[in-house]
């Protein structure tokens, strides 16, 4: 069955209902074709709520809470009953359907292919130590922990990024930043940290902001993909600290296309 | 190379002037990003990801062969598509923050022609799953469920035919649409 359509099929129909009700003179609905056509829908419901039942991606609290509506409005069919009552219910099935659990749904059919959309994004990358991380972010987006998803990808950029500052050599390293705090270019005057690193892991300690400012005044990114990392770095900023910020899979696979094509696969930083 | 491009370069000028006259500036430009890309030797890339079971010809980290003819058929270049898809190859993703229209009906059919337009740059053809744009549409919030098919319906000349339920492919107006929608985004209308 196809949970979405039928969803859709069930909402089309009820809102034309709503519209019917709506545009009745008499305080009650009294025409049988109406009040039919009610359990009608209802009998195409019942199937659907019962697949609802058992998908994970569904609140079942909401659903009982609809479920529940639909057997007070069949009730009322029963009978010539007050149109105010058929109102408030049929609203209540349809936002409740809509939001509560076709939204729901679609966003959990989205998280059970997510991963394969996300394998597919960096199947190229066969550095173990990257796909560690991002394995293990993957595993994460399919059990619909998006937030931890992105910040464990965010692993492998830093990994990547790390093992290819350190391969310039620490004295470099502590030059080209000195050189970049020199600059005072449009890009780079905000830039005034002093660094200065003994060993490879005290490159582990700067911030990731400043590591990929670097890298765009080492040229290994052009503006634009500086711009579209640092939006990466945001949302990765966005999702490992407190806020009330939840991506959604779509969001990630855009995420994940962005970090393949300017880190994991950009031969710049192999 | 420039010996050859001089020795083309007429043809390609004749090519041009069978163009209209307002068109014949981007013809020009198109023509010889072509010409380009068929003369010079690509350089050795460093890693070369394996392709996907769905992936199309395409030079690498570009445009795919399959989506050019779109392209110059509705005069949009290389740049002009770099604004709306990232990459602009297998593994595109939209990029504008939203989707063109007034009202949820409008910007879920133009969602569509744009996710057609998207999976033509992943495997060559203009088609795109329901499923797909139902969570497109409910991250872009033009998820209007009960007239999600009644909305289809209406646009019906953009698609072609189908039964219900089944995956959206494009026809020529659709095509045509895509592109136009594809142009305003890329020019912020």
């Amino acid at each position: 069955m196809d949970v979405a359509q039928s969803l859709e099929d069930i909402l089309e129909e009820l809102v034309s209902v709503q519209k019917q009700v709506n545009k009745l003179k008499t305080a009650s609905v009294s025409g049988q074709t109406l009040r039919r056509s009610i359990k009608e829908l209802h009998k195409r419901w019942l199937p659907i709520g019962g697949v609802l039942e058992s998908s994970s991606v569904v609140d079942q609290g909401q659903l009982r809470e609809v479920s529940e509506a639909w057997l007070a409005l069949v009730k009322l069919a029963g009978n010539a009953s007050p149109k105010k009552h058929y109102k408030s219910l049929l609203k209540d099935i349809v936002s409740k359907t809509e939001v509560g659990l076709l939204h729901r749904f679609i966003k959990g059919s989205a998280i059970q292919t997510v991963g394969d959309a996300l394998r597919r994004l960096v199947q190229p990358v066969s550095d173990p130590a990257l796909l560690g991380y991002l394995e293990e972010s993957i595993r994460c987006a399919e059990t619909n922990c998006v937030r931890a998803s992105v910040v464990l990808a965010w692993c492998a950029v830093a990994h990547v990024l790390h093992r290819k500052l350190t391969s310039l050599g620490l004295a470099t390293l502590n030059s080209e930043f000195g050189k970049m705090k020199a600059d005072k270019g449009l890009m780079f005057r905000g830039f005034s940290k002093d660094y200065s690193f003994s060993t490879d892991l005290d490159v582990q300690e700067a911030a990731d902001a400043h590591l990929i400012l670097l890298c765009r005044f080492l040229m290994y990114l052009d503006d634009t993909q500086y711009k579209h990392l640092k939006s990466a770095l945001d949302l990765r900023n966005g999702c490992g600290h407190p806020t009330g910020y939840q991506p959604d899979p779509i969001k990630l696979q855009a995420y994940y296309a962005d970090i393949a094509q300017l880190v994991l696969l950009n031969p710049k930083f192999t | 190379m420039l010996e050859k491009l001089k020795a083309d370069f007429d043809a390609i000028i004749e090519l041009v002037n069978k163009t209209p006259t307002s068109l014949q500036e981007t013809a020009f430009k198109m023509i010889l990003e072509q010409w380009f890309a068929a003369n010079t030797i690509p350089k050795p890339v460093v890693t070369t990801p394996a392709p996907s079971p769905n992936a199309i010809s395409s030079p690498p980290g570009g445009i795919p062969d399959a989506i050019k003819p779109f392209l110059t058929a509705n005069a949009i270049t290389a740049e002009i598509l770099e604004k709306v898809y990232h990459p602009t190859g297998p593994g595109a993703q939209i990029l504008a923050s939203d989707i063109p229209g007034t009202g949820k009906a409008t910007k879920m059919v133009n969602l569509s022609l744009l996710l057609c337009v998207k999976q033509a740059l992943e495997s060559g053809h203009f088609t795109c799953t329901l499923k797909e744009l139902r969570e497109l549409a409910v991250h872009y919030d033009c998820y209007d469920s009960p007239n999600f098919s009644a909305n289809l319906k209406t646009n019906k000349n953009y698609y072609k035919p189908r039964d219900k339920g089944a995956d959206l492919e494009l026809s020529g107006p659709g095509l045509k649409r895509a592109g136009e929608i594809i142009k305003n985004i890329a020019t912020g209308d």
